[in-house]
Formats: C-alpha cells, structure tokens, sequence
C-alpha cells in the first residue's frame, strides 16, 4: 500500500478567512491526503517548516482578502533555501485586489514558482484531481 | 488586573492612554480637546447618532457601502463617488487587514508600494499611519456620517487617532472583533481592550461628543443563528453601555429565510432594548443594522444583483434602521466604485419599490421570534451564571465551555463544537448544539425542522449538507440540494 500523502494546508498573511480552510481540510482528508492544517494567519515560515518537518509533497496557500500578492512573492525561493525547491505550490481564493483578469492574476503567480492557480469558486474537487494529476497518483 | 465589567477608574484610563498613544508615532498628534472642539463643529447631519435618531423617528431606513483603499486622495475620491453617485446615506472608511493586526510597519510598506505601483495594494485605508490630520481630510470631505469600518481585536490607537480625527462613527466589540478575525488573541485582551474602547467613547460622551458604536453582527457569516449572533451582539452593547456609551447599533446579517430574518430583525430591536433596560442603561439609544448576505457570492454581476435585491428586499419588508449594501464584486475580491455604486442604486431601487410593504404578522412568523427570544433568553442567563453575575467574566467563561460558540471562526477561543445547517425552508438552525445552553423544547425545534430536511432529500444530515449549504448561494440557491 503506498504511503500517506501528506499537504500542508494554510491561509496566507493577515489573512483571517476560515471557511474555506475548513472545508478544505475536510474534502482533503476524505480524499485520502493526511492534512497538515495550519489554518488562518500563517507566515510563508511556517509554510516551510510544516512542509519541512512533515515531508510534504505540496504547500496550498489560500488568499482571501487582497493582499495575497505581498504575502505570497518569495515563496518558491525560501522553499529553495531550505532544500524543498521542487516541492508543488497551489494558491488559490482573491489573489490580488481589484477586478482583474484570471489569467494576468495566473501568470503573476506562475512567475512567482506557483505550479497551480486557482480563481474564486472552483470547488475542492477540481484541486484534488490536480494534485493526483500531478503526484501520478 | 482582573477582567470585570464595571467602568474604568479614570486613574486606569489615563495611564493605558499614555501607553497606547506612545505606540506608533501618530499617536502624538491625538489632542482630546480640540478632537472635541473638531466634533462640536460637525452639523448634526454629519454625526451619526443624531442621524440615526432622525431615522427612527422618521422611519427611514438608512444605506451604507464598505470601502476602503490604501492611498487617501484615492479613498476620499472613493467615498465622494459613492456619496454624490450612490446616495450613500452613511459614508465607510474600511481599514487594510495589516492595521487590523496593528501591523504598522506592513501598512506602511503597503502605502509605499502602492504608491509605486499606482493602484491599491491593501484592502482598505491604514488609518494609524495616516494619523489624526490626515484623517480629518476625510470627514472634512464628506457630508454625511462617516464610520470606521475593521475588525481589529486591539483597535484602541486606531480608535484614539480615528474619533480624534472626527468620525462620529466606529464599529467592532471584544467578540465580535476578535472571533471572525483572530487566531491566538485570548478574549480576556480583546474584552479589556475594547473595554479600553468604550471608556474612550464614554469620554467623549461626558464632553457632549455622542460617538455611535456599532457591534458587529454577522460574525463568521456563514450560517450563523440569529440567537447566536443576538447574545453576541447584546452582551457587547451591556459591555459598551456600562463603559458610558451612550448610541449602540446592533448588526444582524441576513440568513435568506425572509420569516426567520424578520423574526431576528424585529427581536434585535425589543431585546436589545430590553436587556439595556433591564440592567440600568435606559439612557442608551439602540438602533438596528442589517448585512446583505455575508457569505459567497456568485461570480458573475447579475446573479450577485440578484442576491443584492433579496437583502434590499427582506430589509424593506422586514423594517431595519440602517442596511450595510454589498456590491456585484463581491465574490471577487475588493470592489471597484462603480461596482459599489450599483450595489447602492440597486438596493435603493428595490427598498423604496416595497417601502409600503411588509412582512405580515402571520403564526409563522409569531413562533420564529419566540424560538429566537427564548434561545437568546437561555444563553444570557447561562453566560451570567458562568460569571457568577459578572458578564464579562461569564463571556470568557462560556466560550472556553462552548455556552457561548461560533460556527467556522478561525479564533482557538471559539470551540467550534456547534454545526448550523438550513432546514428545509432555508432557515439556519442547529445540525449539532455542541455545548450551547439550549433547553429540551430548544433543541426539539431544531431537531425536527433537519429531519425534516434530511427526509425531503433522502440523506442524512451531516457536514457534506452543511458543505452544499455554504455554497449554494454562489451557485443559484439557498438551499445546498445534493448534488
């Protein structure tokens, strides 16, 4: 039987919103992925080091309130520093403020190292698919 | 020091000023005298109490947009746009999410970087950085009230330098500021602080200077009682009251269900007057807020209208004071003015068009307001027990025993022990109480009303119906049918 995949899970920055987070863990873990869940208000730090510690294969940053562009520039390049470079990165929720096009926010994000970027209101399915897409599981 | 709720000794408000003021260098520009000397010159149509006041009296019920943007030429631009386009009645100023957190130093760095990048980098105006000149920019600049809009637990500098500035207006509480906004901050520190808060407003209440304070009511919003968020919002206006508030709104954010949201509309109203009675604040003037729907939207503009027109209907037919109006952008992040001045007109549009309707006085209605009093009647009564008659005690109390619970808040004081879902109506009731103090009678109504659902849509109720619940607005209904 192969190994539990483990996912560190987190809500970026200053950022507050639970639901979501929530019900990520939830459909996550149904899925079968052991879920690391940081919840709210979580540093790219402590990003790393959950992923670190827990051998994760990816990191998904959730972005609900505007700032995630701040939160989320450098990511890739700290996960480098501590030798988890190629581990997958998703980010997803209102990534940036103001009414701009999906794919301008998409390719900003896939600039900074992210391997997947999702705009408001794609279901947990849709990344969960993404992710065995992307582990060949 | 003992958190209790009784008023603050001078000698404790005098040394916690200091203190608070020396915390970001803005804080030196806070002069409590000519704050007032500022406010004493402010028509009263730009002071929110007396305006609320008239409302009332004239039955009126009144509109506000959310807005907020870092650089402030842009947001008084912003909130000109949304009073001479929109005919917003009451002007915001939203705070960013780093002032929130009193993240000074990132909102200054997210002023600078907006700048640079020509465009808003935070989601909302950083008022501390601002400080106190700054911001009387902003009221100068307006015409009708402007209130502070955030959700910061520790708000006692953004308090100091906003009501300084002249806002007349300033909303939050110890719960439901910290709650729906905090991860780690313990409610003994969000209590006392906006304890801290009150004592200030009370200040400015002994000048002459009546500061309207409004307490949050939709929480998490997502599937929050009425009963739930009425104990939250009354406890902090008893808070607020003691502390010498003198003009106390109470929030409500709207279910869907139009008879369980007029019943929780029209109980607001009678109970939190009747608890301010009860425990020695007749002189407190209560008023009234309703939140359009406060949890997902639908993407696309014209199905978030329409959720838009159900909150401008349900607020017209219920009868509220004052409606907090969402935008068609909802769903995708921060809004852009011509978006909230469609939320304005639109909501305008539909409440005027039923300003001679209302919600008939029918059994249904009659049983919904009851559950709601008795359930708000049981908590209260617990939360004191807990305190052993201290509120603020038993509000610390009861959270740590899940008396008092929050559905999905991200707060590790809330124990999240209480799972809401819709019955089959759409009205929001109890899939699982947790520890909630809630008698037999209580619990059977709810009971009931899920079964009822559960056979309807031959499944068992569990978290996956709650899943469908949470989005089922963004997707076309109210009710998460399976899929």
């Amino acid at each position: 039987m192969p190994r539990t995949t483990t996912i560190v899970l987190g809500v970026i920055g200053a950022d507050v919103h639970a639901v979501g987070n929530k019900i990520l863990e939830m459909t996550f873990s149904d899925a079968g992925f052991k879920v690391v869940n940081l919840g709210v208000m979580v540093s790219q730090e402590e990003f790393i080091n959950a992923a670190v510690e827990t051998d994760a294969a990816a990191i998904l940053v959730s972005s609900l309130y505007g700032h995630g562009e701040m939160d989320c520039r450098g990511l890739r390049e700290k996960c480098r520093e501590s030798g988890i470079g190629k581990i997958l990165l998703y980010a997803g929720g209102n990534l940036v403020v103001g009414k701009r096009t999906f794919s301008q926010v998409e390719a900003m994000y896939r600039e900074m190292g992210f391997d997947r970027v999702y705009p408001p209101g794609v279901m947990p399915d849709v990344a969960i698919a993404d992710l065995r897409k992307d582990l060949g599981l | 020091m003992a958190l209790e709720n009784r008023k603050w000794e001078q000698t404790l408000l005098e040394e916690s000023r200091r203190q608070v003021l020396a915390g970001w260098p803005t804080g030196r520009e806070v002069d409590l005298e000519d704050a007032m000397n500022y406010h004493r010159s402010l028509g009263q149509e730009r002071i929110s109490y007396h305006k609320l006041r008239r409302g009332q009296q004239e039955g009126v019920t009144f509109l506000q947009p959310r807005a907020g943007v870092a650089l402030l030429d842009e947001h008084i631009n912003l909130l000109n746009s949304l009073e001479h386009q929109g005919a917003a009645d009451f002007l915001p100023t939203t705070i960013d999410s780093y002032t929130r957190l009193n993240r000074y130093q990132e909102a200054d760095r997210g002023i600078e970087e907006s700048k640079a990048a020509g465009r808003s980098m935070l989601n909302g105006l950083p008022a501390v950085n601002y400080g106190v000149k700054n911001c009387r920019r902003i009221v100068a600049a307006t015409g009708v009230p402007v209130q502070i809009r955030h959700g910061t637990p520790d708000a006692r500098l953004l308090a100091e330098i906003t009501l300084a500035a002249g806002f007349t207006d300033f909303e939050g509480g110890g719960i439901s500021y910290n709650i729906p906004y905090a991860k780690n901050i313990s409610l003994q520190q969000s209590l006392s602080d906006w304890q801290y808060v009150d004592r200030l407003c009370g200040l400015y209440a002994e000048g002459g200077i009546i500061i309207n304070r409004e307490m949050f009511g939709p929480l998490t919003g997502t599937l929050v009682p009425p009963f739930i968020s009425h104990a939250v919002g009354i406890i902090e206006a008893l808070l607020a009251a003691e502390q010498g508030v003198r003009s106390i709104a109470v929030g409500y954010g709207q279910g869907g269900n139009l008879i369980q949201d007029t019943a929780a509309l029209r109980t607001l109203r009678r109970l939190a007057r009747h608890y301010l009675d009860r425990f020695g604040y007749q002189d407190v003037f209560v008023s009234t807020v309703f939140h359009q729907w406060m949890g997902g939207f639908p993407q696309d503009e014209a199905r978030a209208f329409g959720v838009i027109a159900w909150g401008a209907a349900t607020a017209a037919l219920a009868g509220v004071d004052k409606v907090i109006v969402k935008t068609p952008h909802e769903a995708l992040g921060v809004p852009t003015a011509e978006a909230n001045v469609a939320g304005l007109l639109c909501t305008r549009q539909v409440m005027r068009m039923l300003a001679e309707q209302n919600v008939q006085a029918t059994q249904r209605l009659a049983d919904e307001e009851q559950v709601i009093e008795r359930e708000v009647g049981e908590v209260i009564a617990a939360v004191l027990d807990l305190g052993e008659g201290d509120l603020a005690a038993g509000v610390v109390r009861s959270f740590a025993a899940g008396v008092l619970d929050v559905p999905f808040a991200p707060s590790r004081c809330a124990k999240g022990a209480m799972m809401p879902v819709r019955d089959l109506r759409g009205a929001i009731r109890l899939l699982h109480p947790g520890n909630l103090p809630l008698s037999r009678e209580t619990l059977d109504w709810h009971r009931l009303k899920i079964e009822e659902r559960g056979r309807e849509e031959r499944r068992e109720p569990d978290f996956r119906m709650v899943i469908d619940d949470i989005y089922a607005i963004s997707k076309g209904m109210l009710v998460g049918k399976p899929r």
